[in-house]
């Protein structure tokens, strides 16, 4: 039981991870590795409003979640915009300005055992041995939720359908009117609000220090390899496989070998298939 | 007239003469340089160095440290081996200690390696570079092993504070007092994948197979786990009374914290947890962390103990310069106390040379926050758990409630230095 609930739950917290490095590459292409840089950055944002502003957390988390939506923009028209359509150029760019956050986070003395979230809600419920606080609930609730709330995006709206177009066919997006480069920016906007949404609910979990944004992209390239690159269902099945997995070793292996399953992942689905479970971007040419 | 200037040299030679003989004060002489190389930018590395100023900034208000019959002032440099950060490799800080060395030439250095496997790795750099090295953080007892492989290759170094079994030691022996006292004998053990993690969990585990303990779980967890539930369940599960939890990483240890409170574990937390035995702890993990019990080593670190007023002074002298207490609870003293025991052992030695230095650090013999300082023959702070007169002493407390409802650390061990008896949370109570 216990398997099943906290393999769930861990699964979650991975797709929450995985969600905005998945749509932005969807979308745009680009793999923006300053993903997790922005998740942590957005919980430091959070905690400074919180402590050195006295704002209550649910505005603190909102106006974080918009200063991360208009940093991802700002970072498209003013890193990106010169090495857009080279992808290793563009994935250098986004690591470096993601590291260097990182480091001048902990440069500012961001780290430690002071930084923290406050919990959403108190409390929790057992469901037969199993208890479960009330936050770990809300994590799974806004996964289903942010799901729900992007497939609706991008199947009903406007702007969603545009970068439903510019993922398909960019040369014919173009065509149509859809502006590139505004698409690829709102993208990145996007997918940095994803990250800070995820930062504000599962960093209430825990304590908060710049190194999280290093785990944070590899969990999220690991899920993203494993379910393929662009694919939201890839996306999903990849935190299954990956979040279950791990609470698996750590239940019949031993806690310590945990780590080693998103890595182990990595490997084996790039040497049986290296487009990912759902990847369609480099099918055609393992077919070839 | 020729008589006249005679006697007034005679007199100013004789006047002068106490001054030449005193040490001069060091405003003009060349600073002795002390290395700080570790990992800044974790609380053990950035509180620890605060802690070295602050010794440094008592000893130059004094006018320095007397080499020969010079006084010379202390000067810090520091080098970030960022080893305190999950995936640093040993490599990198090694080359961030060697680095320092050939640059900045430091007479002695302090603190050190964060890690213990770059302790370890270290020790032939030291001793390649003969630099007497006064280490306050890391903990693995393999440093001792080490050293006796080679004591005239590694004499240089040396062990400011505990090691992971004087802090296991001190947690085993809270345990007696909890089997006796509270009638708890069912133990799980979690600890983080390192050195000296491992030698500390041993020696619990094999203490407690000693004294009739039932073992529900051994689990090992990498030291940038995020997820502690498979442990926690088993914890619950298996209806563990105490979980014994040993983990250095603020991170990993925040995290469990807050997940041990989240999934409501019904069991007594002791070990080494530094998120909750900090000063600041119910403020960030909760006031869940009330009946916790840490070790804190040595004591002093962030502490005061009415039976040690050493401890006090030393923290409200900390207070005061830096505005707030030490977070971790642990090693800050040793920090602070390793610069007094150099600037003793180079007075002694009346010089820079290392050799002598060391020859000094050997004899030292030194009253200091952390207890007595004295070093045995493979050059470790001895540490017992009756007296600070005569030893290094650590201190177990345990978050309660006072009788206005503010949670408090109350020392429950050593006997010598308890302020209380450890209390049962009215939720195991039968």
């Amino acid at each position: 039981m216990s398997l099943l609930i906290y393999g769930l739950i861990n699964s979650v917290i991975l797709a929450l991870y995985t969600a905005g490095f998945s749509l932005c590459y969807g979308i745009s292409g680009i793999a923006n590795f300053s993903h997790g840089a922005l998740y942590i950055l957005s919980g430091f944002t959070a905690w400074n409003f919180l402590n050195a502003a006295g704002l209550p957390f649910y505005l603190a988390a909102v106006l974080s979640v918009i200063i991360t939506a208009i940093l991802g923009f700002l970072f498209y028209w003013v890193l990106l915009l010169r090495v857009r359509g080279t992808p290793l150029a563009e994935l250098i760019v986004t690591f470096a300005a993601g590291m260097g956050m990182l480091e001048l986070l902990t440069w500012k003395g961001f780290y430690g055992m002071r930084y923290s979230l406050p919990l959403s809600m108190k409390g929790g419920i057992e469901i037969g041995p199993v208890a479960i606080d009330f936050q770990r609930l809300f994590v799974v609730g806004t996964g289903v939720a942010l799901v729900f709330l992007l497939w609706f995006f991008v199947h009903h709206t406007r702007l969603g359908l545009a970068f439903r177009a510019m993922a398909q066919n960019e040369r014919t997006a173009l065509s149509v009117g859809i502006e590139s480069d505004w698409v690829g920016s709102l993208s990145m906007a996007l997918g940095a609000a994803l990250a800070a949404i995820a930062a504000m609910v599962i960093l209430p979990l825990g304590m908060m220090e710049s190194s999280i944004g290093l785990e944070v992209l590899i969990y999220a390239l690991a899920v993203a390899i494993v379910g393929g690159l662009e694919s939201t269902l890839g996306m999903i099945v990849g935190s299954f496989i990956i979040g279950f997995g791990q609470i698996a070793a750590a239940r019949y292996i031993g806690a310590k070998w945990m780590i080693i399953v998103p890595l182990a992942a990595i490997v084996l689905v790039l040497v049986i298939k290296p487009s990912g479970i759902f990847g369609k971007f480099k099918e055609l040419e393992e077919r070839v | 007239m020729k008589r006249r200037i005679i006697v007034m040299a005679l007199v100013f030679l004789f006047a002068g003469f106490p001054f030449f003989m005193q040490p001069q004060e060091g405003a003009c002489a060349d600073p002795i340089v002390i290395g700080v190389p570790t990992s800044l930018y974790t609380p053990f590395g950035s509180y620890g160095l605060k802690a070295v100023n602050l010794a440094v900034e008592e000893i130059n208000a004094k006018g320095g440290v007397a080499v020969g019959n010079v006084k010379r002032p202390l000067k810090v440099v520091v080098a970030d081996t960022r080893d305190g950060e999950p995936g640093t490799p040993v490599h990198d800080a090694l080359m961030a200690y060697e680095k320092m060395i050939t640059e900045q030439k430091p007479a002695a250095i302090v603190i050190g390696a964060f890690r213990s496997e770059v302790l370890i790795a270290a020790m032939d750099l030291v001793a390649k570079y003969k630099v007497p090295h006064l280490g306050t953080i890391a903990q693995t007892p393999v440093f001792q092993a080490q050293f006796k492989k080679d004591p005239a290759k590694y004499k240089y170094l040396f062990r400011v504070t505990t090691d992971a079994l004087v802090d296991a030691t001190y947690i085993a022996h809270t345990l007696d007092m909890v089997k006796k006292d509270l009638g708890l004998d069912k133990i799980l053990y979690i600890y983080q994948d390192t050195l000296w993690a491992k030698a500390f969990a041993g020696l619990m585990q094999k203490h407690c197979k000693e004294t009739g303990w039932t073992e529900v779980g051994y689990e090992a967890y990498a030291d940038g786990a995020s997820d502690f539930s498979p442990a926690l369940t088993k914890a619950k599960e298996g209806k563990a009374q105490v979980i014994g939890m040993v983990w250095d990483v603020p991170l990993g240890a925040g995290v469990f914290a807050k997940q041990y409170v989240a999934m409501k574990v019904p069991s007594l937390l002791v070990g080494f947890i530094p998120p909750m035995g900090s000063p600041i702890a119910p403020k960030v993990v909760g006031p869940e962390v009330e009946y916790g019990m840490t070790v804190e080593f040595p004591v002093g670190a962030t502490l005061a103990l009415a039976k040690l007023p050493k401890t006090g002074e030393f923290l409200d002298k900390f207070k005061k310069k830096y505005g707030e207490l030490p977070e971790p609870p642990a090693v800050n003293s040793s920090a602070y106390d390793s610069v007094f025991v150099l600037a003793s052992a180079i007075e002694r030695a009346g010089s820079l040379d290392p050799d002598k230095i060391t020859e000094a650090l050997e004899k030292t013999d030194y009253p200091g926050v952390s207890g007595k300082i004295k070093f045995n023959q493979d050059h470790i702070m001895v540490f017992g758990e009756k007296s600070a007169e005569e030893t290094g002493v650590c201190v177990v407390f345990q978050w309660q409630k006072d009788k206005d409802g503010n949670l408090k650390r109350v020392p429950i061990y050593p006997e010598f230095l308890a302020e209380g008896k450890i209390q049962l949370p009215p939720w195991m109570k039968k």
